[in-house]
């Protein structure tokens, strides 16, 4: 044992949206922030000895990782906004590296040798990807010890459960997955791409086509030109790159999106909502806009994905959402696929975890799955 | 006997008796001199070393830590070995959990005190204006904290730490009088003092640039007699805070951050937070910065615009400068005749990290 209670257990939870750190034990993370990094190429001096050098080998330039809200908050010229998880697993570990280095060292202060770690990772995690995490845990943080374990397992045991239905509407993609006695069963795991992401873009398009232009915050500047008078300023940043402006977008409407939205109690009905009053939302450039029809139908993606299709500039996603399931389809499909003797537990016993959780999701999701 | 409270900063050390709406009877450096123990070297003065206990708000030097809380309880407050009392600390937000701990075992094991307590700063600088939930935007020499509390409860992960503080301010007026005077030789105390003195923010970032152009300049005599004008170099410092990248770093200014930070809690307590808007820490207390801090402040929009507090009227002037302190005085009254503190017995029961447990 490591002194059994004197230095507590790290647990880290690398999402597809937010990256959560803390210590065992308590009942929040101390840190929560994007898991997105900020990178900036730096291509390396040019070798003078070197002058015949292949003209095909590209200079491998090292990148500049930036970590957390602060940093990526501020506008920096060529910063390209990246993620290190594609599909819910980490495909890129050195940024997935930096990130675990912000959040030790710079949120927590703490020195990973002397603490045990808990990872907890996506159901759908590859062998390799298990293999690849303990690798650097080990010989990177030099742990004393690691434990990897399921999202939909460590969401069931924090509500008291064993035995549940742990429904994960997280940033990237939705999860249904069902956990007996503390085990994934595996074969009844059900995901949608459908994420909140995904209804954030759709909001952002469908703000776009009403003609509202969503400033970043770096892009303007206010200014008190009469006491109680504002005066925006635009100001141009021409080297920023396309891939931060519009993670300063989704972050504004991500909020929006939070503040204003609400999963409607009925499936949605371009002709029911047509005459529903408009919410107002002040953006940080003092513009007001007026926010309808859209609150709800934004959620109701969720459950209803081709829906998706009817938002003007959503038509790409197209072919993806004619396939993907709906919210109670993939209950109903996950329960299916277990064995018929827990099924009424799981039916009973249904977990709403994530981001996304909006508040009348559980009400729609009783409501659906048995019409 | 009154219980001590202790809020050891970056620069100064601040205790005293936990006497309410009272300044703390001890302000002291927490610089110490290290002297060399053999006393057979005759040039003492060239094996003094500067030493500090406390960088950027943690303690890092638990050995001089130590001796300056030696000094500070039994020879500065008077408490007498073998009758030491309870005690009260402030820590800075973030403190590692270790730190905590050993912070505990050193004073159960070393000192021998009968009780103790530990709590935030930013919780502390609250109570001290009578609020339990706001923001408090603490600038102290080693480092900033903007922290949002709620009912009492730092909300960890909206709250935000900087390695920017007073320091860092007195290391930009040596640079920018250095060029000014490169010729003049400043020491860093002599241009902490400068700074002190003279230093003050601008209305707002045009008349800051404004300033840079042309600025009234004030004599100020050296301690070795040389006379040396003060223009816009006092201006550079405040703006710095509100714009760092006159420091070379990429962030935003303070206002900008607080905003960020009051926006990452949910929106129901956005207007308790907003509106209990603390400004603490002695670089804080520079002169204008209140003033162009809520300037900043309006430019926001109206739905996140902060509001700074003033403290009340019974608190002694210049709260700012120990508010943690005063706000551990009014909680060590309710806390320790309640029992709610570390006992000794507790110590020895569970070890240090009943600490976690207790004081949060």
């Amino acid at each position: 044992m490591y002194g059994g209670d004197e230095v507590s257990a790290v647990v880290i939870d690398l999402g597809s949206h937010t990256c959560k750190a803390g210590y065992a034990g308590e009942d929040a993370p101390k840190a929560v922030f994007p898991s997105v990094v900020g990178s900036i190429d730096q291509m390396e001096v040019d070798d003078p000895d070197n002058p015949d050098k292949n003209p095909d080998t590209k200079s491998k330039g090292k990148r500049k990782f930036y970590v957390g809200s602060q940093d990526l908050g501020f506008r920096r010229d060529d910063m390209e906004v990246l993620s290190p998880i594609k599909d819910g697993i980490v495909v890129d570990w050195d940024m997935a590296e930096s990130i675990w280095d912000y959040a030790l060292r710079k949120c927590l202060l703490i020195d990973p040798k002397e603490h045990p770690m808990l990872l907890a990772e996506p159901c759908s995690n590859t062998q390799q990807q298990r293999e690849k995490a303990a690798e650097i845990m080990f010989e990177k943080y030099q742990v004393p010890a690691l434990f990897l374990a399921k999202n939909a397992v460590l969401t069931s045991f924090a509500s008291g459960r064993a035995t549940s239905l742990v429904v994960d509407s997280g940033g990237g993609s939705t999860t249904v997955a069902p956990v007996h006695d503390g085990y994934v069963l595996q074969k009844a795991v059900a995901t949608s791409p459908i994420g909140g992401e995904f209804l954030t873009d759709c909001l952002l398009k469908s703000l776009e086509h009403k003609g509202i232009s969503i400033k970043p915050r770096y892009a303007f500047k206010r200014k008190e030109i009469r006491p109680g008078e504002f005066q925006t300023v635009d100001l141009d940043f021409p080297n920023t790159t396309e891939s931060y402006k519009l993670y300063s977008q989704r972050v504004i409407v991500s909020d929006i999106k939070e503040c204003v939205c609400r999963a409607p109690d009925t499936p949605y009905d371009e002709s029911s909502y047509s005459n529903i009053p408009m919410t107002p939302y002040e953006l940080p450039d003092g513009q007001t806009i007026e926010i309808g029809a859209d609150r709800f139908k934004i959620p109701d993606i969720l459950f209803n994905p081709p829906l998706a299709q009817s938002i003007p500039g959503m038509e790409s996603y197209a072919e993806t959402t004619s396939y993907v399931r709906g919210l109670p389809q993939m209950v109903i499909e996950s329960i299916n696929k277990c064995d018929v003797d827990i099924r009424r537990e799981l039916y009973s016993s249904i977990l709403l975890a994530g981001g996304t959780g909006i508040d009348a999701t559980i009400e729609r999701t009783s409501g659906e799955r048995f019409t | 006997m009154e219980a001590v409270v202790v809020d050891a900063g970056s620069k100064l050390l601040k205790a005293g008796f936990a006497v309410p709406d009272h300044p703390p009877s001890m302000i002291i450096p927490t610089q110490m001199k290290c002297l060399p123990a053999d006393e057979s070297s005759t040039d003492a003065s060239l094996h003094e070393i500067i030493v500090d206990p406390v960088v950027r708000g943690f303690i890092s030097d638990w050995d001089a830590m130590e001796d300056l809380l030696d000094h500070v309880l039994y020879n500065g407050l008077g408490w007498e070995i073998g009758n030491e009392g309870q005690i009260l600390f402030a820590d800075p937000l973030s403190t590692p959990k270790a730190a905590r701990e050993q912070l505990v075992q050193l004073m159960f094991e070393r000192f021998n005190i009968s009780g103790f307590y530990a709590s935030d700063q930013a919780v502390l600088s609250l109570y001290a204006i009578g609020r339990i939930s706001g923001c408090t935007v603490d600038i102290g020499h080693g480092k900033m904290d903007i922290a949002t509390v709620i009912e009492g409860a730092v909300q960890q992960i909206s709250s935000r730490r900087f390695e920017l503080g007073g320091l860092d301010l007195t290391n930009l007026l040596a640079q920018e009088l250095g060029k000014s005077y490169p010729l003049v030789n400043l020491s860093i105390s002599d241009v902490e003092q400068i700074k002190e003195q003279y230093a003050c923010c601008a209305e707002d970032d045009d008349a800051y640039e404004k300033l840079q152009l042309s600025c009234p300049e004030e004599q100020h005599t050296l301690p070795d007699g040389q006379v040396i004008k003060i223009g816009r170099e006092r201006y550079t410092v405040g703006e710095a805070l509100f714009q760092p990248s006159i420091l070379g770093l990429q962030a935003h200014g303070v206002v900008e951050q607080l905003v960020h930070c009051i926006s990452t809690v949910s929106s129901e307590n956005h207007r308790q937070l907003l509106e209990n808007t603390v400004l603490c820490g002695g670089t804080a207390s520079m002169s204008g910065f209140e003033d162009r801090f809520q300037k900043e402040a309006s430019l926001c929009s109206s739905a996140i615009r902060p509001c700074v507090v003033k403290p009340p009227e019974y608190m002694p002037e210049n709260l700012s400068k120990f508010s943690a302190w005063v706000g551990g005085a009014i909680i060590a009254k309710v806390v320790f005749p309640q029992n709610q503190h570390v006992t000794k017995a507790d110590y020895d029961e569970t070890g240090p990290s009943i600490v976690h447990r207790k004081c949060y």
